[in-house]
């Protein structure tokens, strides 16, 4: 135990105390590529605008959330930025930091109940519609689907579902024949998910996986299951990993999304609004229909 | 020294943990402006109220030598049971949370069923409700969280009476207290540790072991239950996932407060020490500004260290 504690007392030494603003950064899940993006893009600026950034992990946990969230609270934090984990839980870390007259600036997910004073994320209906239409015009406008959903119930698996419900209900040939829900966004769920939905329906031509972790699980699935016909893949978010793989060839189609200009935003809003500035309830963000052919740039520097 | 060792005596067993629980407290007080504060105390107190009442159950099942590993299940199916009688069929919350509190309780009495009778081992027969908990809680509203509780639900988790106490920490002290008092000063509370020690001889003595076995699974999940609503409460909602992997936390608390996995050795008051260095590490780590992957390094290293210490004073007697 002693060697913890002095670990941890050197690793306090070598943070030293920044001086001037504190912005607490809770982040969902950092095991998600996605999250983490925006978390490094967030810390990056926090020291290039010299504030001090306090991150948190709730490992998609919403009860260990709240306990960071009030642990953020107790270290006299100015500002929060708050990536809701999970769908429960969103509002009650925003009232808390109310109760203190904290701004909260919400990234990828707000609640209904409690939004925050901001809200930044990807236009995702109109990007997902863009991504389904996509795989389906490949797959020549007809044809059976499978849908991977995310964790049902939180705010981009709501959009992403109406955003694809959209492109489908144009082309009557398309059948949706099985939908399943992931809960962590894994890449191992969405090769489990896949491999079963293939079990029972041999015959898809198109998956839309609502996430990239979602659709490289399913491109293993595809390639293991070892089916007749061309299978087109869709996924969503530009994780730096999955853009390597589209360029590979490994899946089809992405919707790129703006991490690293959320993060930034993130902070400059949470500074801006320190300041007594004001900031727009909603600020949604293009992201871009990514395929093997306009993929580099977006490795080489991500958006 | 005598009545210091007295003062140390109320925690029997555990004073090492509570040792390592104050260094760790006089550590944080000097490198963090904002740890010794009454406020981050009642926190800690907050954050500590789900993980303390499953541990006074998972005590009373490691002394007789058992493991529940359903717990974070139950909690979840006993949250689900609750959200969907009060939201969907509309019974009054209290009623309904009478009614999660029965379902957790009857996961025990299953599972205890079949360690008793069936003669499963604990760790599958507790393996198997993990499973048949978590899948009956998702079903009950197809994976949906519900939200929408009556104000004053949250508000058992948020509003301090006198400043002080919340409901669900009052809970959580009330379930310490008789959890302890039960174990100290009851004729049933000597026959845990009788099983925990010898099984074939607390028989032959007379006890009735595989009644007392059966209640003490019922009460390990009857508790979880409890957690259950008030995790509810804290969060202002319910969903499925809830309580995922804290069956592991609760049994790292309760090895962390002294009590022995071969069961016979320990108790609550160990237990209480065990769960409040996980909160305070879990607390103190989020004040220092650890960054959130060496903070797993180090409750994993200080559990490690702090069991491994254990084990060698006990060698050393």
């Amino acid at each position: 135990m002693r060697r913890a504690l002095g670990l941890s007392l050197a690793l306090t030494l070598a943070a030293g105390t920044a001086h001037g603003q504190k912005i607490g950064l809770a982040v969902a899940n950092l095991q998600a590529n996605f999250f983490n993006q925006i978390k490094q893009a967030a810390e990056a600026q926090g020291e290039l605008r010299g504030v001090e950034i306090i991150t948190v992990d709730a490992k998609g946990d919403g009860a260990t959330q709240v306990s960071q969230v009030q642990d953020l609270l107790t270290q006299g934090i100015d500002a929060l930025i708050y990536i809701p984990a999970g769908a429960a839980a969103a509002t009650v870390p925003v009232k808390l930091a109310r109760r203190e007259g904290i701004p909260v600036v919400n990234i990828d997910r707000n609640a209904a109940g409690a939004p925050g004073d901001t809200f930044i994320a990807t236009d995702s209906v109109t990007s997902a519609y863009q991504v389904c239409r996509y795989i389906i015009e490949q797959a020549g406008g007809e044809g059976q689907m499978i849908i991977v959903h995310g964790q049902k119930g939180t705010t981009p698996e709501v959009d992403r579902s109406q955003g694809c419900g959209e492109a489908i209900s144009q082309f009557p040939g398309v059948e949706v024949v099985a939908e399943q829900w992931s809960n962590m966004w894994s890449q191992d769920e969405g090769f489990q998910i896949t491999q079963n939905l293939l079990q029972a329906h041999p015959e898809v031509d198109i998956i839309f996986a609502q996430a990239d972790a979602l659709a490289l699980g399913a491109a293993q699935a595809v390639e293991v299951a070892n089916l007749p016909q061309r299978i087109w893949i869709a996924g969503f978010d530009g994780d730096t990993a999955a853009l390597e793989a589209l360029r590979d060839g490994v899946f089809d189609v992405t919707a790129t999304q703006q991490t690293q200009k959320m993060g930034r935003m993130a902070v400059d809003d949470a500074i801006a609004l320190i300041n007594g500035e004001e900031r727009a309830a909603i600020q949604l963000q293009d992201a871009t229909l990514t395929t093997q052919d306009n993929v580099q740039p977006f490795i080489e520097n991500h958006p | 020294m005598a009545s210091v060792r007295k003062i140390l005596g109320w925690a029997s067993g555990s004073t090492g943990p509570l040792i390592g629980l104050l260094l760790l407290c006089l550590y944080l007080s000097f490198a963090t402006d904002s740890f010794l504060t009454v406020r981050n105390f009642l926190n800690i107190l907050d954050q500590t109220t789900v993980l303390g009442i499953m541990a006074v159950g998972m005590t009373y099942v490691i002394l007789i030598g058992g493991i529940d590993l359903s717990v974070g299940s139950v909690l979840a199916l006993s949250m689900m049971v609750m959200g969907f009688v009060a939201k969907q069929l509309g019974v009054p919350l209290g009623f309904a949370m009478a009614l999660g509190v029965a379902a957790g309780a009857l996961c025990g009495l299953v599972s205890g069923t079949l360690i008793t009778y069936f003669r499963v081992p604990a760790f599958i027969a507790t393996l198997a409700m993990m499973s048949i908990a978590r899948g009956l809680a998702s079903m009950i509203t197809d994976g949906q969280q519900i939200v929408g509780f009556p104000l004053w639900f949250n508000d058992l988790a948020i509003v301090r009476y006198g400043g002080v106490l919340t409901a669900t920490v009052a809970a959580m002290i009330v379930i310490f207290l008789l959890g302890w008092l039960f174990l100290r000063f009851r004729k049933e509370g000597r026959m845990v540790y009788a099983i925990g020690g010898n099984r074939e001889v607390a028989r032959l003595a007379g006890i009735n072991v595989r009644k007392a076995t059966l209640w003490i699974y019922v009460t390990s999940s009857a508790l979880a239950g409890v957690a259950g609503i008030v995790l509810a409460a804290r969060l202002d909602s319910v969903q499925p996932s809830s309580g995922f992997t804290y069956e592991l936390d609760t049994i790292a608390c309760v090895v962390l407060g002294g009590t022995s996995l071969t069961g016979g050795s320990g108790g609550i008051g160990g237990t209480i020490v065990g769960v409040l260095i996980i909160g305070v590490l879990r607390n103190g780590l989020n004040l220092l500004g650890v960054s959130p992957f060496l903070q797993q390094v180090v409750i994993g290293v200080v559990i490690a260290l702090a069991v491994a210490a254990d084990a060698f004073r006990d060698k050393a007697d």
